[in-house]
């Protein structure tokens, strides 16, 4: 269905650090020391039938910490993100060069199964998306087919509680999920996501269909989550990059144009078009 | 405006005559072939009334109009459309799970996809033709039940599987992707999630088929299934009489009598299609309502 | 599923990819996927297994049936004799006799099923359109059978009072219901076909001025025609296969007439003669009837292939 070409010749003997040669890199790459790298992108292109959306971009996930990954519409950061867990292998068409790295391991590895890598990366979609079904099977679900030989009810109450929602919806679990506000949706897909005790959480821009109190809700949550998942979130609100993030990445025009710690990123960024974009002059 | 309506106003006027006298026109021939419907069921009716009665339901055939009834026929029907509903709903679902969410695009499945289109479209005799020369003759299976049912299932096949695709299709993706993204596996997504919310559509369609199999007269005369029968079958390896042959063979006679019982019969036949067409609508409309994504 | 392409032997091994993929790597066997996958891709083979048995025994018999008349004697004579003697079999007569069905349900279904399509897609408010649209559902879903008896006991009657010399069993009333049969079917393609205009071109025509009937037939019926011509050759293929209004009411007498008020015969109300169990089942007449499936369904499928064609062509044009 997808068809994927993951050159290591390129991409393996590059450096590990983010300040690659390529162009379009980060200026430079000031990661928080002694964390190690959970995720690492190297040098990687995507494209959509030929046309890429993600171009050359190497970047590294520290653990337990937020990264932010921002920039305008259309500029990959979506496409980056999904790649992260495999979901573009569902996309017709998409072909991906370069390594994307799991704790070391190749996610494109014929030996790899997606399956099992989305078990350790999870995902927080765009838009809310549970399933049609009651607010109790939408958690239960995922552990159910995956074999979980724990107490299920038990495991629905506590990633409900991670997703700070259990208070409101603990007497209605039976309930259609369809039933709930926008934003206890989200939370309900984010418990979701826990339920499998991923390691990464994968967020794409999850406040998007969001009101600004259901937003704030979820920002307090990820800093909650933080403490025990790596979460990598998407977002072109700039506030909401400050505000979670440990780390920032720009993305401009597919090209990664400059990473660092938030704090920098948003007051003293290295590079021009960094500082126009986070000080709202364009996008 | 006036000024450009003065220059030429009767050629606008002319046009716009035109326009109206068409527009009435396509109007008139719409609402016609909804009055046409209706001197359809009225003529059945009125032929077909005198002789609907609990006896024409509970009598078999006779050669006295007088006593005919469709019993055995409407048994038969009943034989016929459930083990045909057994045979090809598992596949053509089935089916169409495979061409909708595991068929790559390749050759082989945009072959499999023209054929089903295509099979859509060969008359309902060749099947017949079909289910005569394998199924009857080949097989073995005479005119008995499961030789009609076979024949019928072939010929209802791409209408559940074209159905059953256009439901699948209605579910959102995202319901997909959130699936994925916790761990699940193709048919582990399907089966919890695609399928049940593509049901209604299914069952819509699976039903419209279903009595597209109750009407087909044209497969059960070329696999030889005998009008003039006297009893219900009793198990798929006997012999049967369907509601449509039975129809067929009153219409073919020359006695005005049998000409009523056929209107009779019809009546029956109408009344059970059209009550499964309300049973479609419903739960399609039911379903419209329950589900907003 | 996925194609990829590893060079192994590059990848650094400091910080660089072990070649163990550890957790990730593919613990759990999978037989059941892979047995539902094979069931599911099984089912969907079904269909092209029909198709390859339908050509395979149609030919099988169509040939042996051939061996017996040579094909051109069948494709060109003008006689159709199986019960006399000499027994002849010029296919002709009863492809006239399809062809005064085609003919005679085209003259009906074309003009009124375009005009209705016409109306429901650029007249009809949504509210009319949620009439319309299910009756012209469930005249399509009316078992050909009944149309047959509405021919014979309806049409011909009428027919009967305004030209008398028409025949009890007559082409004409069997047209007539065939008409109105796929005129359904016209409609809701060619509705279809109609809608998918993009508005733009019919508001484009308005702000020319122009009337709703010129901006519907010179801009969106030309604009949506692939589409139609594909959907009226559809409708008309149905007409040709279609069995039992015709074997009700048209005859069962092959005659190439002229004359639509005389009883013909057509290819497949001929199948349906000779299935009824009134004639022996062995000697030339009856595998006749494989020839001439062969026949009926070679037509059908052409023309199926054709507007699914066209129909997919016109559909891309918009998309």
């Amino acid at each position: 269905m997808v068809k994927l070409n993951v050159q290591l010749s390129k991409a393996g003997s590059a450096a590990p650090d983010a300040a690659s040669s390529t162009q379009g890199a980060p200026a430079a790459g000031t990661l928080p020391d002694g964390d190690p790298r959970i995720l690492e992108a190297r040098n990687v292109t995507i494209s959509y039938s030929g046309n890429p959306a993600v171009r050359g971009v190497s970047l590294e996930f520290p653990e337990r910490k937020v990264t932010a990954i921002i920039g305008p519409s259309g500029c990959g950061k979506s496409t980056l993100l999904r790649s992260f867990n495999r979901m573009n292998d569902f996309v017709e068409g998409v072909g991906i060069d370069g390594q994307l790295l799991y704790r070391g391991i190749d996610i494109h590895d014929p030996r790899v199964d997606p399956m099992e890598l989305r078990l350790k990366i999870g995902m927080v979609f765009q838009k809310p998306n549970p399933f049609p079904k009651s607010i109790y099977r939408n958690v239960a679900w995922g552990p159910k087919i995956n074999r979980y030989d724990g107490n299920i009810k038990q495991l629905v109450e506590e990633s409900l509680r991670k997703a700070a929602l259990w208070d409101e919806v603990k007497d209605r679990l039976d309930d259609s999920a369809l039933g709930l506000s926008g934003g206890q949706q989200q939370r309900l897909c984010i418990a979701r996501a826990l339920a499998m005790s991923p390691e990464v959480i994968l967020m794409d821009e999850p406040c998007s269909a969001l009101d600004p109190v259901s937003t704030s809700r979820i920002e307090d949550l990820i800093f909650e989550l933080k403490k025990t998942f790596t979460i990598v979130i998407v977002t072109h609100n700039m506030q909401q990059a400050a505000r979670v993030s440990d780390t920032t990445a720009f993305l401009e025009l597919g090209k990664l144009i400059e990473v660092g710690e938030t704090d920098q990123m948003f007051t003293k960024p290295r590079e021009k078009r960094t500082e126009d974009y986070v000080s709202g002059r364009f996008g | 405006m006036n000024l450009l309506a003065v220059d030429g106003h009767d050629k606008i006027r002319y046009r716009r005559l035109k326009a109206r006298i068409f527009q009435s026109t396509c109007c008139g021939l719409v609402w016609m072939c909804v009055a046409l419907l209706a001197v359809l069921l009225f003529h059945v009716a009125s032929e077909g009334f005198a002789y609907l009665n609990l006896d024409f339901l509970t009598n078999n055939t006779s050669y006295k109009p007088e006593k005919a009834g469709i019993h055995a026929a409407l048994l038969g029907t009943l034989w016929l459309v459930v083990t045909t509903a057994v045979i090809s709903i598992p596949t053509g679902v089935a089916a169409a799970i495979y061409l909708e969410e595991f068929a790559k695009k390749n050759r082989i499945n945009t072959f499999i996809e023209v054929n089903v289109a295509n099979l859509a479209g060969v008359p309902s005799i060749v099947f017949g033709m079909l289910g005569l020369a394998i199924f009857s003759r080949l097989f073995g299976l005479k005119n008995w039940v499961i030789a009609g049912a076979l024949t019928m299932s072939l010929l209802i096949l791409p209408v559940i599987i074209t159905a059953a695709r256009e439901a699948i299709r209605a579910v959102p993706n995202s319901i997909r992707l959130a699936a994925y993204a916790i761990g699940a596996s193709k048919w582990q997504t399907v089966a919890a999630h695609v399928l049940p919310a593509a049901l209604p559509g299914i069952v819509t369609g699976v039903i419209l088929s279903m009595s597209r199999a109750i009407g087909e007269t044209a497969p059960l005369i070329t696999i030889g299934v005998p009008v003039f029968i006297l009893h219900a079958p009793g198990g798929l390896n006997e012999s049967f009489t369907a509601l449509p042959m039975q129809i067929y063979s009153w219409a073919a006679m020359p006695q005005k009598e049998f000409h009523g019982l056929a209107a009779a019969g019809i009546i029956v036949l109408l009344t059970v299609l059209l009550l499964m067409n309300a049973t479609a609508v419903f739960i399609r409309q039911r379903a419209q309502r329950k589900l907003k994504w | 599923m996925t194609e990829v392409a590893l060079d192994r032997s590059l990848a650094s091994p400091d910080g660089g990819p072990t070649s163990e993929v550890g957790a990730l790597a593919k613990k759990r066997g999978r037989p059941l996927e892979i047995v539902i996958r094979i069931a599911l891709f099984a089912s969907a083979a079904v269909s092209v297994v029909t198709t390859l048995a339908i050509i395979g025994t149609l030919a099988k018999e169509a040939f042996a049936f051939f061996e017996k008349v040579p094909v051109i004697d069948f494709l060109t004579g003008t006689e159709w004799t199986p019960n006399f003697h000499p027994a002849k079999f010029g296919v002709l007569p009863l492809v006239c006799g399809t062809l005064w069905i085609v003919f005679g349900a085209s003259l009906i279904a074309i003009p009124v099923g375009l005009s209705s399509a016409i109306y429901l897609s650029e007249y009809a408010k949504p509210r009319t359109r949620s009439i319309l649209k299910p009756v012209l559902e469930i005249l399509a879903g009316i078992p050909t059978i009944v149309y047959g008896f509405f021919a014979l006991t309806f049409v011909s009657p009428i027919l009967k009072t305004i030209f008398p010399s028409t025949q009890i069993y007559n082409a004409a009333s069997a047209a007539i219901v065939v008409g109105i049969m796929i005129l359904p079917m016209v409609a809701s393609l060619c509705d279809d076909a109609l809608r998918s205009v993009p508005s733009s071109l019919r508001q484009g025509a308005y702000a020319l001025g122009a009337t709703s009937l010129e901006a519907s037939t010179r801009v969106v019926v030309p604009g949506a025609l692939s589409g139609i011509i594909a959907s009226i050759v559809l409708a008309l293929s149905r007409a040709v296969g279609e069995t039992m209004a015709v074997s009700l009411a048209a005859g069962m007498t092959p005659n190439m007439t002229l004359n639509p008020l005389e009883s013909i015969q057509t290819m497949t109300s001929y199948i349906v003669e000779q299935s009824k169990g009134d004639v022996a089942h062995d000697g030339p007449g009856y595998s006749a009837i494989f020839a001439i499936a062969a026949l009926l369904f070679l037509i059908t499928l052409v023309s199926n292939v054709v507007s699914h064609r066209i129909l997919k062509r016109f559909r891309e044009v918009y998309e």
